[in-house]
């Protein structure tokens, strides 16, 4: 019975940690639906570490852990290659603005600068 | 962009110099410049810790400041923004550095002015050290682009190149010269080499070309960008949004 125990404790504690930063608002609304998901995930496969067993027979595993393993694997890789998207157009984006940004300063005359904050 | 910012008339070809932390070489630069046509001159300020700015200024060129560092490219694309929200009908691309000499500025838009070319690059081969020879060679059989000095920043753009370069497409380049030229051959533009003079002593300095890891960085990237497009035909009938 003790894996059960280690097994729940270790999705609880995720699911809890991610539903805290949800509502803590540290995640921003897409990444909160994915997070939410994961924590889903880990409390039932926490709680009921059995339907690993029941998936792999279905998936003709011969030994279920490592069939967890993987699917959390290829989640990661989809996971980590859609932040580098999504990095790449903030990086543009941030280009655009800081572009946008000189382009509307050299309209006002020089001395009209915010001078530096008093020493 | 609105038509406010239009500070010259259209008509006169502007001069883009992108500048990180140059306030020993920029002033001269402007001034030479200045003293050889009657063309507006940007300084692009790459978030110089130093005086660029004010140096610029004072020499009589209109600064635009990036608050962040964006690179070289990143600099000259703000410039090319600048001059299609102008309306300018050509734009030279000069480095700050003093390595390009202005007098050829004029070599650079006569093909322009005489619409044999959308793009002018300014070629100095005397310059290449052995291994840029080796990179060129790389990059020209990579690329199949039949142009000598491929990272040459010395370069004249037309109107429609720079409609092309200061669109969304081109903003997430890290180096001014062969993935802007693959964009441009992409569009169909048509590149041209003009033989240009370049100062010696400056010359074979480069931002790339001084340590190994830079060199490496910029060979797979730029690889990279060459071997995604291979395949790609030129295609004048695609459009981009202008911003």
């Amino acid at each position: 019975m003790t894996y059960h125990i280690t097994s729940a404790l270790l999705g609880l504690t995720i699911a809890f940690g991610i539903l805290f930063l949800v509502r803590r608002d540290h995640l921003h609304g897409p990444y909160a639906v994915w997070w939410l998901g994961v924590a889903v995930i880990a409390v039932l496969l926490g709680l009921f570490p059995h339907i690993t067993d029941w998936l792999a027979l279905r998936a003709g595993v011969g030994y279920p852990p490592i069939l967890v393993i993987v699917l959390g694997f290829g989640l990661l890789l989809i996971k980590i290659l859609t932040m580098d998207l999504e990095r790449s157009r903030q990086e543009r984006q941030i280009r655009r603005l800081a572009q946008r940004l000189a382009l509307l300063e050299v309209q006002r005359p020089p001395e009209t600068t915010p001078p530096d904050p008093p020493a | 962009m609105d038509n406010r910012m239009l500070m010259t008339p259209p008509g006169s070809p502007i001069i883009l110099i992108p500048a990180h932390n140059e306030q020993d070489t920029v002033g001269a630069v402007v001034q030479q410049i200045r003293r050889l046509g009657d063309w507006p001159v940007v300084v692009i300020d790459d978030c110089s810790s130093d005086d660029t700015a004010r140096v610029a200024r004072a020499a009589g060129a209109t600064v635009l400041p990036l608050a962040i560092q964006l690179g070289a490219w990143g600099a000259t694309q703000t410039g090319l923004r600048y001059a299609l929200a102008g309306g300018y009908p050509a734009a030279v691309t000069v480095d700050a550095d003093g390595q390009h000499d202005p007098a050829s500025i004029p070599d650079l838009l006569a093909p322009l002015a005489a619409g044999e070319a959308d793009v002018v690059i300014g070629a100095f081969p005397a310059r290449a050290s052995r291994n840029l020879r080796w990179a060129w060679a790389y990059f020209r059989l990579l690329t199949g682009l039949r142009i000598e000095d491929i990272t040459s920043g010395f370069r004249a753009y037309g109107a429609a190149a720079i409609a092309v370069l200061a669109s969304h497409e081109a903003s997430l380049l890290d180096y001014q010269d062969v993935g802007v030229l693959l964009i441009l051959r992409r569009k169909g533009l048509r590149l041209a080499e003009a033989p240009v003079d370049m100062n010696p002593r400056t010359a074979g300095r480069s931002r790339i070309f001084h340590s190994w890891w830079a060199v490496s960085r910029f060979l797979l990237q730029t690889s990279i960008l060459g071997i995604a497009r291979i395949g790609f035909k030129p295609a004048s009938d695609r459009r981009d949004d202008p911003d």
